[in-house]
């Protein structure tokens, strides 16, 4: 679990699903191609026998490897760890990051917005996040790839109870 | 339109004057003028210059007279409707129960016309883009007034509506207006140690400059440099040229701040100041969640201080939101504590915050150090140990500010954060402000136990942060600061 001790907060009770570190680990795929692209490019076109690029042929490569292990491997199992959510009588609570945590509370009374949206990728895995707006530009309690239904019905459900509860949403 | 009863109103002819003098929609065509003009030569000699400023005047003129021809405006009961475009016709809506605040700018033609620019804040966050507000420029003095007052008044309507009294803005004063601050002008004294005051004589010569440069070289006055020899006369020059600095950010902050009031009329704040242009400012009293004291180094020094109002959708709230522009700190407290209540005496944070803004501002200068240390070592080359060396002793007073300006407080029905070094900020905000608790844990704060806490507030910046609260005050803190259900964070 997440370091139970010295967490400030309580971590909010439900994971995500086991698809999302498929999600997470096809993002770093991708990224790692790109730039293994960007490197690939590099080797080419740049004089590599000269002083500052000459670096590039093993240092190219060692950094690509470590990202790979990083965002394939590494990230997505921890986010996978770290991420929860929870939506509680009166708010909506949520835990993502990866390496800094950042738990966000919100008030159901003070949603303004639930925006669900599903990418190109999430489509592919059946997975969609959920966005729940209020009045301040940093409010937002972000929960991403949860399964395409829970999420809709996430959105529903919170949109009609805020209406219940508004009382001033600013 | 919503408002089909109340017929359109046009602002005063008198302003298409205005807009030609200041060439205000042929500005918008100078980008493609200029290079034209540039490739065909301006050689022509007297005659082709006056042609070619007839020519941009009725331009001006005829832009001028269209856009005012095509602008049209209704402040019905429920909502104000603006429509203008010459082609593209746009018509905004702003219902009235959105208006957050209402501006009355007099620029100095407007004032020499009895004109007034008027602009309506519309409630902001609706990620529309920047142009949130309707700007009615160019409307009679007394017909801003009138706006002014019954844009605001919805609750309670009725006394409101007789504001159409004509008149300048300034001497009316109604019996039920309370003065919360007035000018004084022994405050412009603050300004050459304040940084938004220093940069305005920078901003005017860098404008004269780029003039300057860009009149042709027949125009420009041959000026030989004067000739600096000798450290005295190097002297004289940097007390020249800081004391042309001092006198000019006096000049702008009297330009900005002349006359300036701060006076509480019935449910709203209204804040009156300017020499050249002036600015009428109305702030609903209940829309208002918090106030920020800020303070920049300089200012700190000399016991100054700003006060700005966090008012719930004002768009441009930093200059919107301003209650005392710049005045002593004990004035500013006062009026903070007006508008907020004051949570009671700040806590500190832990020593744990106190290593980590210690570390962060030694680490900078013990990386230049040891870069410099590899240097000496293989190149003989020390200056950059000193650097490093002198950067790393420096960082530790700044550490030592930085860890001082923490703190956050949590009384009966507010409650505060302060941080920031450079510019002190502390924010009151009243508990209901608060729409959502953000608390953030890197490694290195997970290891130290503290994580910073962020009040989520629909005004102002938006977030107001206590940075490296003890991890065990996090829980407490928050519920102290809202409602009951923050103690969802509680483990």
């Amino acid at each position: 679990m997440t370091a139970p001790s010295s967490s400030p907060v309580r971590a909010p009770a439900w994971s995500l699903p086991r698809s999302a570190i498929w999600l997470w680990a096809t993002q770093g795929l991708i990224g790692t191609l790109f730039w293994g692209a960007v490197l690939a490019a590099a080797l080419l076109f740049l004089p590599t026998d000269e002083a500052p690029f000459s670096v590039l042929p093993w240092a190219g490569p060692t950094a690509l490897g470590l990202y790979a292990v990083a965002s394939i491997g590494l990230q997505p199992v921890i986010r996978h760890r770290v991420h929860r959510w929870e939506v509680t009588g009166e708010a909506v609570y949520a835990l993502t990051g990866w390496l800094t945590r950042t738990w966000t509370l919100v008030p159901i009374a003070r949603i303004q917005t639930v925006d669900v949206t599903r990418g190109v990728l999430q489509q592919l895995y059946g997975l969609a996040s959920v966005a729940v707006l209020t009045a301040s530009s940093k409010g937002t309690v972000q929960v991403p790839h949860l399964p395409q239904g829970v999420a809709e019905a996430v959105a529903a459900d919170l949109a009609r109870r805020a209406e219940h509860v508004r009382d001033e949403a600013t | 339109m919503t408002d089909a009863g109340s017929p359109p109103r046009r602002i005063s002819p008198l302003v298409v004057l205005v807009h030609t003098v200041t060439f205000r929609q042929a500005r918008q065509a100078l980008g493609i003028a200029l290079p034209i003009g540039a490739a065909v030569g301006f050689d022509g000699g007297t005659t082709t210059v006056v042609v070619l400023a007839v020519a941009v005047t009725l331009a001006s003129l005829l832009a001028s007279g269209l856009s005012w021809w095509r602008f049209a405006y209704v402040d019905g009961p429920a909502s104000v409707v603006v429509t203008r475009g010459l082609l593209a016709r746009s018509t905004r809506t702003v219902p009235r129960d959105r208006i957050r605040g209402v501006e009355v700018e007099t620029p100095l033609l407007h004032r020499l016309l009895g004109l007034v620019r008027v602009r309506i804040d519309a409630a902001a966050g609706s990620a529309t883009g920047q142009d949130e507000e309707v700007v009615l420029d160019g409307v009679r003095r007394a017909e801003g007034e009138r706006l002014r007052a019954g844009l605001l008044v919805r609750r309670a309507p009725g006394p409101g509506d007789d504001a159409t009294v004509p008149g300048p803005p300034e001497p009316a004063a109604p019996p039920a207006e309370e003065v919360l601050a007035r000018f004084d002008r022994r405050w412009l004294l603050y300004a050459p140690l304040v940084g938004g005051y220093l940069a305005v004589p920078v901003a005017a010569l860098g404008a004269l400059l780029r003039l300057l440069d860009e009149l042709p070289r027949s125009v420009r006055p041959e000026i030989d440099g004067p000739e600096v020899t000798g450290p005295a006369a190097a002297a004289v020059a940097v007390v020249v040229v800081l004391v042309l600095l001092a006198v000019g950010s006096i000049v702008g902050a009297a330009v900005v701040n002349w006359g300036f009031r701060l006076v509480r009329r019935g449910g709203s704040l209204v804040a009156v100041r300017g020499l050249l242009t002036r600015r009428h400012t109305e702030l609903e009293v209940d829309r208002i969640r918090g106030v920020t004291v800020t303070a920049g180094l300089g200012m700190r020094w000399v016991r100054a201080a700003r006060v700005s109002a966090l008012v719930t959708g004002l768009g441009a709230a930093q200059r919107r939101g301003q209650l005392l522009p710049l005045g002593p700190r004990d004035l500013a407290e006062e009026l903070a504590g007006r508008l907020a209540d004051d949570p009671g005496p700040l806590r500190a944070h832990p020593a744990a915050a106190r290593r980590r803004r210690l570390a962060r501002a030694v680490t900078p200068g013990l990386v230049v150090a040891g870069a410099g240390a590899v240097a000496t070592a293989l190149a003989g080359w020390w200056p950059l140990l000193v650097a490093g060396a002198a950067l790393a002793v420096l960082g530790v007073p700044l550490g030592l500010g930085r860890y001082a300006a923490l703190g956050h407080a949590a009384g009966p029905r507010s409650f505060a954060v302060r941080g920031g070094w450079l510019v002190q900020e502390r924010a009151v905000l009243q508990k209901r402000a608060v729409v959502g608790w953000q608390v953030r844990q890197s490694p290195f704060q997970r290891r130290a136990g503290v994580a910073t806490v962020v009040a989520c507030v629909g005004a102002g910046s938006g977030g107001y942060a206590a940075v490296d609260v003890a991890a065990d005050d996090v829980v407490p803190f928050t519920r102290a600061a809202s409602g009951t259900w923050a103690g969802a964070l509680e483990i």
